[in-house]
This record gives structure tokens, sequence and C-alpha cells, in this order.
């Protein structure tokens, strides 16, 4: 019954490790924790009940461009009764499409949403048959990827009336799972745990001196590896400038893809590099949410992660066609700087807090209505984006506890404390670039696993042959490359 | 020095003004700012096929590019932001024709974008059902814009086989056998059935073209397409009706300025708008001399007596300037509203 259904819905004729499982748990009526590697299918477990049963499936997920992806991919499939509903919907689109909530299969919801009253009445009216939390570690302070909107799940959920409930997560460690556990109070789940370990790619860390060797060895890797990849920076403009650079160089077709690039572009670019029009992405972490391209032979990373946890995501985008890939992790003297400072700038600095208080007292009435104050409070105080995010769920919490504008000191503690977290991340990557012996032994240490199978190309300490991943120079690169414009149109349009 | 293509237009443009207004003038025109002063410039000084060529150049790189020029002594300020062109004979080239032969900003600035975003998914729309395909991202994700295509398709009332040939062969009869089109300049753009269109930046690139000169032509091939579906109907029927539903007598105004010409329809006189729709007299002036600038049957005699139009055209004439101040000068019964609409409507620069 469900192979056939995978075979008529999604065309695919076996499952994948870990799919089955949680499907046919979650169709005997269980709640479900399923913890599956990147790449692996994670959305089909909630796909195919979704057809299965009768009722909605309500997905929550906790980033934008990660939900339109999703959606996009269910469209693909041809499922027109798909929505997200988030805060790119206009005023006039979330008024019609809260009224018509019943007509919608696989309602996509961000966490920001279930914080308006109107919303949860009009769910509480549906026939809820499955309730999803992707990204389930964000709910844990010990996640990565920390929401505070992510723990205020678990009272949605009892609003709901506690419907069938699946968590999913590609990476968390036991901690976390608990946390996970608690935060939805559901008792009692089915837990699928698959290993975080993707045999198939091979783990590389360069260390060098100085910036200027890392941008050679990069060049020197991508004369010979074979493609396509993706090369992931830090900035928006480092993107850039090496994508400016490596086609200079010659290594073939290149982009650069991040934020700053318009909507219709992205989408080209996304889908020229998914119909192998592309060799080499230099992305941002914009770049990869969903990305569903199963030939990715190599990622590369130019600037150290923040966490193991978002590197394991990032690279995890290689090889999911179960075929040998190459992760590369450049290292320079010093690298260790730069995921320190975007840390700090993610948190809100002692000075614009005690700022904050000072202009508060001066605007006593601006405490109870902050969020008319959004653009005055960070043009004036300097707020990111999250920044401002972190205020606020800060300011909700302080408000509904019936506490004032003083209760922001609380907040450098809490900034400290989260300052801490991070610092502790980034020196648990620090020591796995430094590491001496099995590189994936020690990341499965730290996700509490225990190594199952050996596998050949592990990583640099254990070995691993270069070779095994370059390209066969003799095979020259042919891509139809039609520039007379008549057989053009007419391939698009008319050739059968 | 050599000059890039956008330096070429900016040194056109202010060629034209004289220096009668300011180089902001030029930047607004080129950004295609909807402002009844921008509007009545370009018209004056023959620049409406120039609006809104280069939406997205910012007001830093139009600074800079005034900036080089005036260090190259190519243009030269004349008072406080006004700007003169020197007369030199290799200058000349400048002053030629130099934009492709169907670029006509004022015309079709409201139209590309939304012809291109029509169009690229209709073609990989078209290029999918033609190949029995389903399973794909289209590439534009506007939702109305997909609303607009299920219609389309229905009305036409096609076989998907001879929807794919008909615009083929619209778009070939369109674009072939015509000088001032380099096709492929579009067709690599577009996307289809396992073949995903360049970006601009990748197209441009490809063609050797600078990233200016490939915007302006490929702005020339949707304003040929607008301009030939437009005439030819008849021949061009699957082309015609990507823009039909959009209003385009109205269109050639500004919304404000269509609401105001709806209510001048129907007889009402300047005061009784401006207090209907509770805006100033000056605001509602503005739009009756934007409307006399586009709608070339607009009687005007309603507003100036034909007596005070023989003058103003006649002085005019007789000055070499277009600043409205020395028209009034010589005209002194007339008021700025008066010679700006005689100015408008006959088309004097």
């Amino acid at each position: 019954m469900m192979e056939k259904m995978l075979r008529k819905i999604f065309g695919h004729s076996t499952f994948r490790p870990g799919q089955r499982e949680t499907i046919a748990s979650l169709m005997s009526g269980e709640h479900t924790i399923s913890m599956l590697p990147t790449g692996t299918g994670k959305s089909l477990c909630y796909q195919l009940p979704g057809y299965m049963l009768n009722g909605s499936v309500i997905i929550v997920s906790p980033l934008l461009s990660l939900m339109q992806d999703q959606v996009e991919q269910l469209m693909m499939l041809g499922e027109k009764k798909v929505i997200a509903f988030n805060s790119f919907l206009s005023y006039e689109e979330k008024n019609r499409a809260l009224h018509q909530l019943h007509d919608y299969k696989f309602i996509f919801i961000s966490p920001e949403m279930l914080k308006v009253d109107l919303v949860i009445k009009n769910l509480k009216r549906l026939d809820i048959a499955l309730f999803v939390i992707d990204e389930a570690h964000c709910i844990s302070q010990w996640g990565y990827d920390f929401r505070p909107d992510y723990l205020k799940l678990g009272e949605v959920r009892e609003s709901l009336g506690n419907p069938l409930t699946l968590a999913l997560t590609a990476t968390a460690t036991h901690k976390v799972k608990i946390d996970i556990i608690e935060s939805l109070s559901i008792s009692h789940p089915n837990e699928f745990i698959y290993s975080v370990d993707r045999p198939n790619i091979a783990l590389k860390v360069d260390r060098v001196e100085h910036h200027k060797d890392k941008v050679d060895k990069l060049i020197e890797y991508l004369r010979v590896v074979k493609g396509p990849g993706i090369v992931y920076f830090s900035s928006k403009k480092m993107a850039e400038q090496m994508a400016a650079l490596l086609k200079k160089e010659g290594l073939g077709e290149v982009m650069a893809y991040h934020g700053g690039i318009d909507q219709e572009n992205r989408k080209l670019i996304q889908q020229q590099f998914l119909y192998g029009q592309l060799d080499i992405i230099c992305a941002t972490s914009a770049f990869g949410m969903g990305i569903n391209k199963n030939n990715i032979r190599f990622v590369v990373h130019f600037h150290m992660p923040m966490q193991l946890e978002s590197y394991l995501q990032e690279i995890g985008r290689a090889g999911r066609d179960g075929e040998r890939s190459l992760a590369i992790l450049l290292y320079a003297n010093g690298d260790e700087q730069l995921p320190i400072q975007l840390a700090e700038g993610e948190l809100l600095h002692e000075n614009q807090i005690d700022w904050m208080i000072k202009w508060l007292e001066a605007n006593p009435e601006a405490w109870n209505k902050l969020n008319d104050y959004e653009t005055e409070m960070i043009t004036l105080a300097g707020l990111t984006e999250t920044n401002w995010r972190i205020l606020k769920d800060f300011h909700q919490v302080a408000v509904d506890s019936g506490k004032d504008m003083y209760s922001l000191h609380e907040l450098k503690d809490v900034m400290l404390k989260q300052m801490d977290v991070k610092r502790h991340k980034i020196k648990i990557v620090y020591d796995w670039i430094h590491f001496q012996s099995c590189r994936r032994k020690k990341i499965l240490q730290y996700f509490d696993e225990e190594q199952k199978i050996r596998v050949d190309n592990c990583c640099d300490p254990c070995g691993l042959s270069i070779e095994d991943f370059m390209r066969n120079p003799t095979m020259v690169k042919n891509r139809n490359e039609e520039t007379d414009w008549q057989r053009l149109l007419a391939e698009i349009l008319i050739n059968k | 020095m050599s000059l890039s293509y956008t330096e070429i237009v900016i040194l056109h443009c202010l060629q034209r003004i004289e220096g009668q207004r300011t180089v902001y003038s030029v930047f607004h025109l080129l950004n295609g700012k909807k402002t009844s002063q921008t509007i009545q410039d370009a018209h004056l000084f023959h620049l409406s096929a120039f609006f809104h060529l280069f939406p997205s150049l910012t007001r830093k790189e139009f600074t800079d590019y005034i900036k080089r020029m005036e260090n190259e002594q190519l243009i030269i300020q004349k008072e406080d932001l006004h700007f003169v062109v020197p007369k030199r004979d290799h200058w000349k080239a400048v002053d030629a024709n130099i934009l492709p032969k169907y670029v006509d900003g004022w015309r079709y600035h409201r139209y590309s974008r939304m012809l291109w975003e029509r169009i690229s998914l209709l073609v990989q729309v078209i290029s999918h059902l033609n190949k029995q395909n389903q399973k794909y991202l289209p590439i534009q994700t506007k939702k109305e814009l997909h609303v607009w295509l299920k219609k389309y398709l229905v009305q036409s009332k096609m076989s998907r086989e001879d929807l794919a040939q008909g615009i083929y062969n619209e778009l070939y009869t369109c674009l072939s056998h015509d000088d001032d089109i380099n096709p492929v300049i579009f067709v690599i753009r577009l996307t289809g059935f396992n073949k995903i269109g360049l970006t601009a930046s990748q197209a441009a690139e490809k063609l050797k073209m600078e990233n200016d000169v490939y915007h302006i032509h490929f702005l020339n091939i949707l304003h040929c397409i607008l301009q030939k579906a437009d005439e030819s109907p008849e021949k061009f029927p699957l082309l015609n009706r990507l823009m039909t539903d959009v209003d385009k007598l109205t269109s050639l105004l500004t919304i404000s300025a269509s609401r105001t010409y709806r209510l001048i329809q129907k007889g009402f006189a300047l005061d009784e708008i401006s207090i209907s729709r509770n805006l100033k007299r000056g605001t509602i002036e503005d739009h009756i001399v934007e409307i006399a600038l586009n709608i070339s049957d607009f009687k005007i005699d309603q507003y100036v007596s034909q007596l005070k139009q023989q003058l103003i055209v006649e002085a005019s004439k007789k000055l070499t300037s277009k600043q409205l101040k020395h028209i009034r000068q010589s005209v002194p019964e007339a008021d700025y509203f008066e010679i700006r609409l005689v100015l408008a409507k006959n088309g004097i620069r």
C-alpha cells in the first residue's frame, strides 16, 4: 500500500532509510520523532501520510526560503492544495487564505504566524490529520538555531487538541531530543534516529597560513575535482568576488548566489544549477535549503562554519545519489575570528541595551507598544534584523509577565549566556579542524553516536586519495551551446 | 576617454536640454520618475523615448558619471547644477540615433516588464505542455501571472501543438528579417523544457556586450514586439492577446491623471475635479498638462482662450529659451498653467 502510493505520487520505487519506519509509525497513530540526516528525504515523511490520511497537514517551518522551496516541491508533484502562511502574503491574501483554510491539504506556517489569535482560531476549525514540526531542533536552547517562537509550539499543539505529531530534524544531540519531547509534551513518541553519518561524503580539511593561500588552494582543487559543486562563503561580497575570479580562471560556468539577488535571477540560477548548466555556485548559506539536486559532487567551505550542526547540513547537500562526494573545509590561521564576530553581531551588545533603557526612560510610552517604534529603535540603536527579533521575543515575555523596561537588564545576562553557547560551538569546530585523527568519529561522538561502518576515503587523517574525486581529464564537458536563434527558439517551442 | 553607453545617453540628453534644467532632470528622466515636471520635460525636449530607460541607475552612479564627464571637460557647469555640452565636431556621433529603432520609453515603459514576465512564463509553460512534461518550476512566481496564464490558455482554445507552433511562428515573423533586431539577445533568456534561460548579466557576458548596451537592446526587442503586435493584430494574434487586457489609452497617463481625465470627459470643470478628488488645483493642472501631452485629440480651449494660445505660440517661437519665465514676460496676461498647457499641446520645445 505504502509502496504503491510512493510510486504513484512520487515516482520512486523504494523508501530511503527511515522513511518507511516513520510513515508506518504515523499511520498507526503514534507521535513520532525522526532524526534523518540531511539529504535523505525528510519531507516525504509527512507528504505521503498526508495523502493517506483524511484531514489537513500543518507544517511548522522556521525559514521562509525553506518553506517556499517545500511548497514548490509539492507543486511540482502536481499538488495544488498547498499554501505557505507567512509574512510574504499580503494582508488580503492572508485574509482570503484564512477563510479558505479547509481547502488546503498542506498548510505551511511560520512560528510567528502561530502567535496570531485569529490564525489559531481558524486552525482550530480544521480537521487536523497531522501536525509537523520541521527543523525541530530549533525548539531547544541547545540546538544551534534556537528560535524562541518554537518554545510556544507545545501550547499551540494543545490548543489544537493535541493532534498526531511528527517532529523532524537532521541533527540533534541527545539533549536537544529531550528538549523537543518535553516542550511539545508528547508522551512516549516513537523515535527513529538515523546516523548523521553520510559514508559517501569524504571529509577533508586544509589548514594554510594566509587568506591568499586559501584562494590558491581553492583554485587548485577546482581545477581537478569532479563537479558540480558548491563553495560556501560567509558574505555576499566574497561570494560575488570569488565567482568573478573563478570565472576568470576558466573554471567553467560559475555563478554567485545570495540573498541580495532578485527573485527572478535567483530562480534562474537555482534551476540552471539543477539542470546542469552551471558547474560551480559561489553561495552564502541562503543557497541550498531544499535544493533537490542529487549529483552534487563537492561542497567547499571557504570560511569557517559557526557550528558543526550547520556544517553537516551544508555538506549534506553533496552526494544525495549515494555516489562518492567530497567535503572540503579551508582554514587559514585566525579564521575563527570571523565566526566570533558574526556571532557577536547577531546578539545585542551591552551598550545597545543600556542605550535602549535610557531611550525608554525618555519615551516610557514606547515600552508597551514596542512594535510601533521598530524603525526608530533599529536605526537609533543600530540593530540588525536578528537583534530586533531577539529584542521582540524578550519583550513579549517581559510584557506578558508584567515586567517594566528595567527587565532589559536581564537581557544582558541572556545575551552573555548565548554568546557563551556560540563561542562553545565555534570552539568545537575549531577543535575539529585541528583534530589529528578520524574526523568522522569525532563528529559522531559529538552526536552521541557510535561509528558502525568503516569507510574508505573517510577523511584526511584516516587517509584519503584525492584522485578518487577527480574528473576524467579526457572528458571534455560538452554543453549544447546553440547560438543560432531560430534553432534555439524551435528547440524550446516546437521540437519534440 | 572612452564613454560608456550610459554616458553617451546622458550626454545626449544634456545636449538636448541645453542647460535649461539641472542634470538631475536627466537622472529623473532615465529613472522614469513620474512627476509632471519630468514628464513634461521629456516631451518638451523631445526626450520621451528616453523615459525610464535605466530604472535601476542609482543617484550615486549618475553623479559619478557626471563628475567623470566634467573632469574630462565633456560637459561644463554653466550655473549651479546646470551643465552644457560644448559643441565639438567629433561629438556629432552623440547626436545621431543613439537609441535602437523600437525603443520608446514613454510609450512602453509600463508594459515592458509585464510583457517579459508574461511571455517568458508562457513560453516555458507551452514548452513543457508540448513535451508533455508537468514536473517543473515556473520561472515567474507571481500569483497574478499564473492566474493570467490560465485564462490566456483557456481563451486561446488551441491544442498544445498548435499553440506552440503559433507562438513560434509569430515570434519568428516578428523578430526575423529586421536589421534593427538581434533576436538571440531575447531568445537566450527564454526558459523551456530542460533548458533554463540566462540571466541578463550572463546573456551580456555571453554575447560580449556591456550590461547597459545589452539592456537597451533587450528592451528594443520587447518594444518591437509591443509595437508590431499592437499595429498588426491580424498578423500577431497570440502576441497581441498578451497585452489586450491592459488599458492602453489611459495607461499612457499616470493613474491619478487618468482619473482626472475620466472626470474631464464627463464634463467636470477644473475646480470641481479639484474639490471632488480632494486634490490641490495645481495638481489637477499638472494632470491636464500631462493629458495634453499624451492624448492628441484633447482640446484645451476651455482652459486657455484661442487668442492667448496664439500669443503664447508666437512668443515661444521668437524666444530661443524654453524657460517659462521668459515667455511669461512677453505674454504677461497668461499664467504659467496656460503657458505650460499651450506648449504641451503644440509640442513646442
